[in-house]
């Protein structure tokens, strides 16, 4: 194994490990706040990728120009799901427990019934956007790097840090923070509780509608492919802390690099079986994941 | 009306439905036949089986429409599909109930090895016929079994014809591969076609040095290609579904990594019409597949019945005959020639027909075989593929030498990304 090669695996499991981590940005948002883990994650990612598909095959609009509509869409999806699905039975169960452990069979039923909904609307063939420009490979010592993925990667970064912030040094960020923190209290100073998870589940199914846009152009879209993402979303937000923004980029990364310089060694399969004994480990030492607090 | 007038008119309308009765009892005297096609029409191989779907769909209503199966007075037959959602469990479940609920007295499908392989088992223990389509694993037709039949290749032959077409190649231009890297999908399909190429690679000395599976439905091929570009072989063999061989091909032209002796797709995704509409189609240039049928065969064929096969797939699909296309078809004139011949709509009887069954002629070789004949374990030994390259985007039939075509010439080795 010479040290280009290594670091050319080094580089690929960046860009992957950012984009894993930029997909599970709203999921880890949504779990922190609203103590939800919502399994719909990738069917909702795949209903992204779809609106994006669907803005260039019919109206020929730009991929990134989609996101402008993408973003929108499913914020009110977002919300509109978590008000009228998920809302009854929060009011319901809160009195008894904190983590309605049974939303996740609730949202588990909104992902079989959007993935069917997908294939019976979209069927079953594999489609491809294309756009009409080139973005350029960019070679960086003799390591080539896709300009798409560059451009998904770098804003999973700009997303992560622009929530953070928002989070921080915003009204309504406070008030999401309160939440979190405490639903009872939040709501006893006045917070509308219910309002604040509507627009947290809008909020981080927007974040799902910018990736939708910006992995569109290269990756084929079918009605499974959001299992795929679903699934490694969980693994990224669980090793990185369920709930931390920072944490989902860096459990992304940790898993993409691992990925990417392990299967060098070893079979892609055995690398993806690997980085879960990892994530195992990594759990057994430190419970509360990577950037998790105790 | 008086009354003599009224009984009249009552005789006549009575004598109408008795005559009515009597006609319709001389045209629907044979019962339908009832063929099941268990096909993967959800999950990720539905594109293929959708295309399937459309090709038997079409040739039964040709055999129908010609006045159905004239030895069983006119039979029509009718065909009950059922959706294996690309799942083994699904499709043995699916076969159970479209054998011992639908009474079906013969079965075809199920495109995925790793579906045929169980579902051809269940077909085996409830004496029902299956007439194989798509499906390469080896053992299907290795089993000793009396009730399975397979109409293509299996996948011994596939390798052996991607390697024949490789040797071809350096006899005719000086030079050729020597190391091969392998990437596959993970499951029957992909592996048996592994297993078989490093055989015969070893044997007409070929060096493997890599060897990738990848399980369904993947996000990304670049760990993959990176250990392709840091082995150097000389040309890769890929054995792929559509969603992921459309990635790696993406992927691949990204990273502009270059083979000097190119792609080898044993089909799957390359094979998919699909396929070519998602993709920039400088992506798949100097790209050599393994076609499961005679991709040029509209150019050759006059069978007016195959013409208008064609015809009939662009008004269902929107783009032309596949290989899925044409072996649904070939698989429901092959059944409607067992019938013809076995004068009956029982199991037995059908399966004593299929083995008997020696086609020279007419819509069923549409694959572009010369003949149907089975072995005694139910395998057509004159099955074969041909090896297409993509010259400018369309498929040219390279391998058999004497199926290629006077103006195509193989581009030898492959030009590197830089230079197209």
């Amino acid at each position: 194994m010479d040290a280009f090669i290594l670091s050319y695996a080094v580089v690929n499991g960046l860009l992957q490990g950012a984009i894993y981590g930029g997909v599970a940005l709203g999921l880890s948002l949504i779990f922190g706040v609203l103590r939800v883990v919502n399994f719909a994650h990738g069917s909702f990612l795949m209903l992204s990728l779809y609106i994006s598909f669907w803005c260039w095959s019919l109206f020929g609009m730009d991929p990134y120009l989609s996101a402008l509509i993408n973003i929108p869409a499913m914020f009110a999806l977002g919300y509109m799901v978590q008000s009228v699905i998920i809302a009854p039975l929060i009011k319901r169960e809160s009195a008894m427990v904190v983590e309605p452990l049974s939303a996740l069979l609730l949202t588990a039923g909104v992902f079989l019934v959007m993935d069917n909904a997908a294939l019976m609307a979209f069927g079953p063939d594999v489609r491809a956007l294309q756009a009409g420009y080139y973005v350029p490979t960019i070679v960086v010592g003799g390591i080539p790097i896709s300009g798409q993925r560059l451009i998904a990667a770098l804003a999973a970064f700009a997303v992560a840090g622009g929530i953070s912030y928002w989070l921080r040094h915003s009204d309504m960020g406070r008030a999401i923070r309160a939440t979190a923190q405490n639903r009872d209290a939040a709501a006893m100073s006045g917070i509308n509780v219910s309002s604040v998870y509507a627009m947290t589940f809008g909020l981080g199914c927007s974040v799902l509608g910018l990736f939708g846009a910006l992995i569109a152009p290269f990756l084929p879209i079918s009605p499974a492919i959001g299992l795929a993402f679903g699934i490694k979303s969980f693994i990224v937000v669980v090793l990185g802390g369920l709930g931390s923004i920072s944490g989902a980029i860096v459990g992304g990364i940790v898993i993409g690099v691992f990925e990417a310089v392990a299967s060098q060694f070893v079979t892609a399969t055995s690398a993806s079986i690997g980085s879960l004994v990892l994530f195992i480990l990594i759990l057994i030492f430190r419970p509360q994941g990577i950037m998790g607090r105790a | 009306m008086s009354k003599s007038n009224w009984a009249r008119s009552v005789q006549k309308v009575l004598m109408a439905g008795a005559m009515t009765a009597a006609m319709g009892s001389s045209a629907f005297a044979a019962e339908a036949v009832k063929m099941g096609c268990v096909l993967p029409l959800s999950g990720g191989s539905a594109a293929v089986g959708n295309q399937t779907k459309v090709g038997v769909e079409i040739a039964a209503k040709q055999i129908n429409d010609a006045g159905g199966i004239k030895s069983l007075d006119g039979a029509m037959l009718e065909v009950v599909f059922a959706d294996s959602q690309s799942k083994p469990d699904v499709g043995v479940t699916e076969t159970e109930r479209v054998i011992a609920r639908e009474n079906v007295s013969v079965l075809c499908g199920a495109f995925n090895s790793a579906v045929t392989f169980p579902a051809t088992e269940v077909a085996e223990r409830m004496k029902t016929p299956w007439v194989v389509v798509g499906s390469v694993k080896d053992e299907i037709t290795e089993r000793d079994f009396k009730y399975i039949f397979r109409i293509n290749n299996k996948a011994t032959y596939d390798a052996r014809e991607q390697i024949d077409a490789m040797d071809m190649l350096k006899d005719e231009f000086g030079s050729g591969p020597k190391t091969l890297a392998m990437l596959y999908e993970g499951s029957d399909w992909g592996r048996s076609h592994a297993a078989n190429v490093k055989v015969i690679a070893a044997e007409r000395g070929y060096e493997i040095v890599v060897d990738e599976a990848a399980p369904p439905n993947q996000t990304d091929f670049g760990n993959q290609l990176l250990k392709i570009r840091a082995a150097k072989p000389d040309a890769v063999i890929v054995a792929l579904y559509t969603p992921d061989h459309l990635l790696f091909t993406r992927q691949m032209m990204e990273q502009r990594l270059d083979l000097p002796f190119g792609v080898h797709s044993v089909g799957g995704g390359m094979e998919d019409p699909a396929f070519y509409k998602a993709l920039p189609p400088e992506a798949a240039f100097y790209a050599f597949v393994q076609e499961d049928w005679q991709i040029d065969i509209l150019k050759v064929s006059t069978d007016p019945a195959i013409l208008s096969a064609d015809e009939a797939t662009k008004a269902a699909l929107g783009y032309g005959m596949s290989a899925y296309t044409a072996q649904g078809i070939s698989a429901v004139y092959v059944i409607a020639d067992a019938l013809e011949r076995a004068k009956s709509a029982d199991r037995e009887a059908l399966r004593a027909a299929l083995a008997e069954t020696d086609i020279q002629s007419g819509p069923a070789l549409v694959t572009g075989y010369n003949r149907i004949k089975f072995d005694e374990q139910g395998q057509n030994t004159f099955a074969h593929g041909v090896i297409s390259q993509n010259i400018g985007g369309e498929r040219k039939t390279m391998w058999p030498k004497e199926n290629r075509a006077a103006d195509s010439t193989p581009v030898w080795p492959v030009p590197a990304w830089s230079d197209r």
